[in-house]
């Protein structure tokens, strides 16, 4: 018996979303949440879930969120991280620096960032694991919406304040234009602040990698 | 997520402790702003490097003050209580390194 | 049957049922895992949700002391807890069973120190299997919410009248989230009743509960509560054919067998991991091998009649223990001791085999599993057993 591929699963993409501790962490997992409840809609098969090992208690400390999206039910339920994702979404811009953020990224994969600076600023903080990268997408998030703290929702209790409330709404927005991964349609349902997702949609910026980089590193 | 061999965990899990920094837990990159010192304003005063709970300002005898940006995590109590109003806190990525 | 499924985590479907069952005293101290029931259960008891004394505790030992005086006067109590705070409590584990008093604990494992870890193990909920509480397994949340509802009705059944912990693995079951059925108030009321006990702490009726004793009642009062503890097999197959006929899910009270009906080798284990198992076992028959998957739904009281029968349809049997059990008979785990202990009266003889796995809360991969059926292949193979116990992954 080989084991080779035999535990391959072909139909999911994995969504990794970085946020900062107290400011960001709602507002990543209403990200995940909103993204794979839309797709459950269209009957994919979904898991969305916190890092077990950030704790987002405190400040400014990177923590993430993760979402599968399969056309097969999921078989890697029991894992900690999302080893390779296809996006990976960052709430926060300051994020591109000093963080593997790329780490594992898997041909085709798209980076979302909340930045009112352009991509080919962005890019330039990237050191690592760029190979893979196809596009970048950027939204000014801040401009349209402010983010939501709250503690409601931790710890896998049930979110009491609302999907989509702040920079969420502009973020879900983008990742749709950038990467089509749901309908845009499907998600307005879910959440709450519709007319700053429909904004976003319009605001946002899509760059393809290999040009930027070949004028950044030339 | 690799499991780690058991010949490379230390004895029933005692690291030794740091003393002057913990080279296993750096925090620079949890920074959203950054300080910057105006140093004719500054009149050296140690109130920030006294208020700086990571003890992150360093005093250089002769040359103006500087933060210790490898643990800085851009909390912004040195510029609130700074009588002098010598520091500002800028965005992080208006730097480049 | 009317559904209405949500999507949650196992957590937030205790929480759930807890509301459902209506109980009457809470007693939280947070520690992680489990500490999303008792978040939402604050929640449900601040918004009117919940109609329940929500008590803080000062420490597991606490805790564990409040829901003991709330059920001796006669109220539903439940309370939680994870890792090293279900060891600081063991003092009172003792007292509440043998004063019989049916409080339900919700468990969701956490390694014990060192390290600080939060992953899984089933360790800590392991250290008490001696106390005479019912003990078992939830392996989804669904299960998470079925599991306390069904211990309700079984701890408090007036021929068992004994304490239950509701087991679940921290973070692969109680945080990752899965589709529940949430049933209904009516449904729930009409397979709990309200609880009732033989003694009450009660001021008109005064009675004194666990008194002082001489060594010469000693053998009585424990053999009591051993009649007590032999008699709950038939209780626990009454009920949950009761639960299949109110709620239409049907679980079989010991064992949940997968894909067992011609294999030759299984793995026999409890918990979240079995989920894994299933799926590697899946793919194996699909190339055409042999192979099941085995779930020990009740781990106490311990189906030993179930157990030996139903294993002994396989050649060779693979235990795998999420547990640390140093110096145990046999080098593996516990389940391994119980599950030959089970098979020594077994006319043929079935070989197993002991791997200890997922320690600290590293998943158990698929790749492990797959490695974990070839070893119980070739057993079944040459009939041949030459290592007892693997540890994984350094042994395998």
């Amino acid at each position: 018996m080989s084991i080779q591929n035999l535990f391959d699963e072909p139909g999911l993409k994995q969504i990794t979303v970085w946020g900062r501790g107290v400011y960001e962490n709602k507002e990543a997992r209403d990200v995940v949440v909103a993204l794979t409840e839309a797709a459950s809609k269209e009957g994919k098969y979904i898991q969305a879930w916190e890092n077990y090992v950030d704790l987002p208690d405190r400040i400014f400390v990177p923590v993430r969120a993760y979402g599968k999206i399969s056309t097969e039910e999921i078989e890697s339920r029991y894992v900690y991280e999302n080893e390779a994702p296809d996006i990976v979404v960052l709430t926060e811009e300051t994020l591109v620096k000093g963080i593997n953020i790329l780490s594992g990224i898997k041909p085709g994969a798209v980076l979302v960032i909340n930045s009112k600076r352009s991509p080919e600023y962005l890019i330039k903080f990237i050191k690592e694991n760029t190979e893979n990268l196809s596009k970048i997408v950027t939204v000014d998030a801040n401009s349209l919406s402010k983010s939501v703290i709250t503690l409601s929702g931790a710890e896998g209790a049930t979110d009491a304040s609302g999907i989509g409330k702040g920079i969420s709404a502009a973020l879900v927005a983008a990742v749709v234009k950038g990467t089509e991964i749901v309908k845009f349609d499907n998600l307005l349902e879910l959440i709450a602040n519709k007319s700053v997702a429909k904004k976003a949609y319009d605001q946002t910026i899509v760059v393809d990698a290999d040009s930027i980089q070949k004028k950044v590193f030339a | 997520m690799a499991v780690v061999p058991y010949e490379r965990i230390p004895f029933a899990g005692t690291v030794p402790s740091p003393q002057k920094e913990n080279e296993g837990m750096i925090t620079g990159n949890w920074r959203t702003r950054r300080p910057i010192v105006d140093s004719e304003k500054c009149v050296k005063c140690q109130t920030c490097w006294i208020n700086c709970p990571d003890a992150c300002v360093n005093l250089n005898d002769d040359k103006p003050i500087n933060f210790n940006l490898k643990y800085c995590k851009g909390c912004g109590i040195c510029a609130e209580v700074c009588p002098a109003g010598a520091i500002t806190l800028v965005p992080e990525l208006d730097f480049e390194e | 049957m009317k559904t209405n499924i949500k999507r949650m985590s196992g957590c937030v479907a205790t929480a759930n049922a807890v509301k459902l069952a209506n109980v009457d005293v809470i007693c939280s101290y947070p520690i992680r895992p489990y500490t999303g029931i008792m978040s939402e259960l604050a929640r449900m008891v601040a918004d009117g949700e919940l109609d329940a004394e929500f008590v803080l505790g000062e420490g597991e030992h606490g805790q564990l002391s409040v829901v003991y005086g709330a059920s001796a006067s006669g109220a539903r109590a439940f309370t939680g807890s994870s890792g090293v705070g279900v060891t600081y409590a063991m003092e009172v584990y003792s007292p509440i069973s043998g004063e019989r008093l049916p409080l339900q604990m919700a468990i969701a494992d956490r390694t014990l120190d060192p390290p600080g870890d939060f992953g899984s193990e089933h360790t800590d909920a392991l250290c008490c299997r001696d106390q005479g509480w019912i003990q078992g397994w939830a392996s989804s949340p669904q299960e998470a919410l079925d599991l306390t509802l069904m211990y309700y009705r079984i701890g408090e059944d007036p021929r068992v009248l004994l304490p239950q912990y509701a087991c679940q693995d921290g973070y692969f079951v109680s945080h990752i989230l899965g589709d529940v059925d949430i049933p209904s108030q009516e449904q729930v009321d009409a397979f709990l009743p309200p609880y009732k006990n033989h003694h009450v702490l009660d001021t008109k009726d005064p009675v004194i509960i666990g008194p002082q004793m001489e060594p010469e009642m000693g053998p009585g009062t424990q053999y009591q509560r051993h009649l007590a503890v032999e008699g709950m097999y038939k209780v626990f197959e009454e009920v949950h054919e009761e639960f299949a006929d109110v709620f239409g899910r049907k679980y079989d009270p010991w064992l949940e067998e997968y894909m067992t009906d011609d294999a030759e080798s299984v793995i026999f284990l409890q918990g979240g991991h079995a989920e894994t198992a299933k799926n590697v076992a899946k793919h194996l028959r699909n190339l055409g091998e042999k192979v099941g998957v085995v779930r020990l739904r009740t781990f106490r009281p311990f189906p030993t009649k179930q157990v030996r029968e139903t294993l002994s349809k396989f050649k060779v049997v693979g235990v795998v223990d999420n547990s640390v059990n140093f110096g145990i008979s046999c080098g593996a785990g516990v389940l391994l001791t119980e599950v030959r202990a089970a098979l020594y009266n077994n006319d043929k003889k079935v070989e197993t085999v002991g791997f200890v796995a997922g320690l600290g809360g590293a998943m158990i991969t698929h790749d492990e599993f797959y490695k974990m059926f070839d070893v119980l292949k070739n057993v079944a193979k040459t009939g041949k057993n030459e290592k007892q116990s693997y540890w994984l992954p350094f042994e395998l």
